[in-house]
């Protein structure tokens, strides 16, 4: 009988446990935890996230006024802007907004010719990707342009013609893993579907 | 009432076995039986001598040691009832005064089937709670997950040409994330939560 009761017993403290363990779980879902961990796309605050693109968009249509008008180191600034957005801690939008305008703020320096500062540009929005993705693929794409643009200031000297082959070479070497990425994502996309 | 001596039958001298019963001694056997007899009675007085009380207990281990004596009525049947509950498996009871408290038969299987009783409720209520947890997900999570995600299917591969018009993919995002979000804000407010 004392046997009996005690298996009760541990009965009743499971049934104890799993409601507790219900409870805080259901808890630990519903409100922010006091543990740390990583942000994850589902905290993603919906009004932040749309805040921050919507200013992403009007610099990127400040910046196509100023380029249609000619003013290019206006453009270049408006779209300097777009880096400086702050977005909801573990937006991928994020990533892929910034990436987007290194690109075209490369792009913009190039046609000021400010190679290095273009090159600058782009190696710091490859440095802080956090996964390949079309926009990094477009990235390595404008580092080749970059590297193209490179060597053809090189070739009009004799003495730099070497060098504006190894320019060539990295060119072709971004292009290179520009398509190996689009490759890759365009298998991962039609394998979803 | 000033003592001598012979009161103190018990540090006294021991009288010789032939002497004569002095009336002091008399008095003292005659006190002394009257008190066993009420003690046998059950009507001890509350108050006696130590000597008295001394002369007693020993006088009552002699009865008891002599054995014959009878139960009462109540403790015969307390003890009859005790001895048939074991025999049907109930534990022994505690027993307060002379009488053994008896437990019914039916209150017996009550006891026996209480466990059982607990342990499936616990079970149940057990299940219960890893149904909910399991079943009941948020439906807030799952939009959350679809409003914020990347845009390479929403985008595709970028070609050469247009690797300069951020301005329209950045619109194409914005939509996208537009539609979601109204969504989610007009799904929120017909469950009745908060935006």
């Amino acid at each position: 009988m004392t046997k009996l009761w005690a298996a009760a017993l541990v009965c009743l403290g499971i049934a104890a446990g799993s409601l507790i363990v219900s409870c805080k779980a259901r808890d630990a879902r519903d409100h922010s935890p006091g543990t740390t961990r990583l942000a994850d796309p589902s905290d993603v605050n919906d009004e932040e996230l749309m805040i921050a693109l919507a200013q992403a968009k009007n610099f990127h249509h400040k910046a196509k006024v100023y380029m249609s008008d000619g003013n290019v180191a206006a453009a270049t600034a408006a779209v300097r802007q777009i880096l400086s957005l702050q977005f909801p801690a573990g937006a991928p939008e994020a990533d892929d907004v910034r990436l987007d305008a290194r690109a075209l703020l490369a792009k913009l320096l190039v046609s000021q010719n400010q190679l290095d500062e273009a090159m600058r540009a782009v190696e710091e929005g490859l440095a802080s990707s956090q996964r390949d993705s079309f926009f990094v693929a477009n990235l390595h794409t404008v580092e080749g342009e970059i590297h193209e643009a490179r060597a053809v200031q090189l070739d009009g000297d004799e003495a730099t013609k070497a060098k504006a082959l190894e320019e060539r070479h990295a060119a072709i070497t971004a292009y290179d893993k520009s398509i190996k990425i689009n490759e890759k994502l365009q298998k991962q996309l039609t394998g979803d579907r | 009432m000033a003592r001598n001596d012979d009161d103190d039958i018990l540090t006294s001298a021991v009288p010789e076995p032939d002497a004569e019963m002095t009336p002091s001694e008399r008095a003292q056997a005659k006190t002394f039986a009257e008190l066993v007899d009420k003690t046998l009675a059950g009507r001890t007085p509350p108050a006696m001598s130590t000597d008295d009380r001394a002369l007693l207990e020993v006088a009552t281990v002699i009865r008891v040691a002599h054995g014959g004596l009878e139960l009462s009525a109540a403790k015969k049947r307390s003890l009859v009832e005790e001895a048939l509950r074991r025999g049907i498996g109930g534990a022994a009871s505690t027993t307060s005064g002379d009488v053994a408290a008896v437990t019914p038969i039916r209150s017996s299987r009550a006891k026996r089937w209480a466990p059982w009783v607990v342990a499936s409720v616990s079970m149940g209520l057990a299940a219960a709670a890893v149904l909910v947890l399991w079943l009941r997900t948020p439906a807030h999570d799952q939009t959350a997950q679809a409003f914020s995600h990347d845009d390479d299917s929403l985008i595709g591969p970028i070609a050469r040409e247009h690797s300069g018009d951020a301005s329209a993919r950045i619109d194409a995002i914005f939509a996208d994330r537009l539609d979601g979000f109204r969504d989610r804000r007009l799904t929120v407010r017909t469950r009745g939560g908060k935006p």
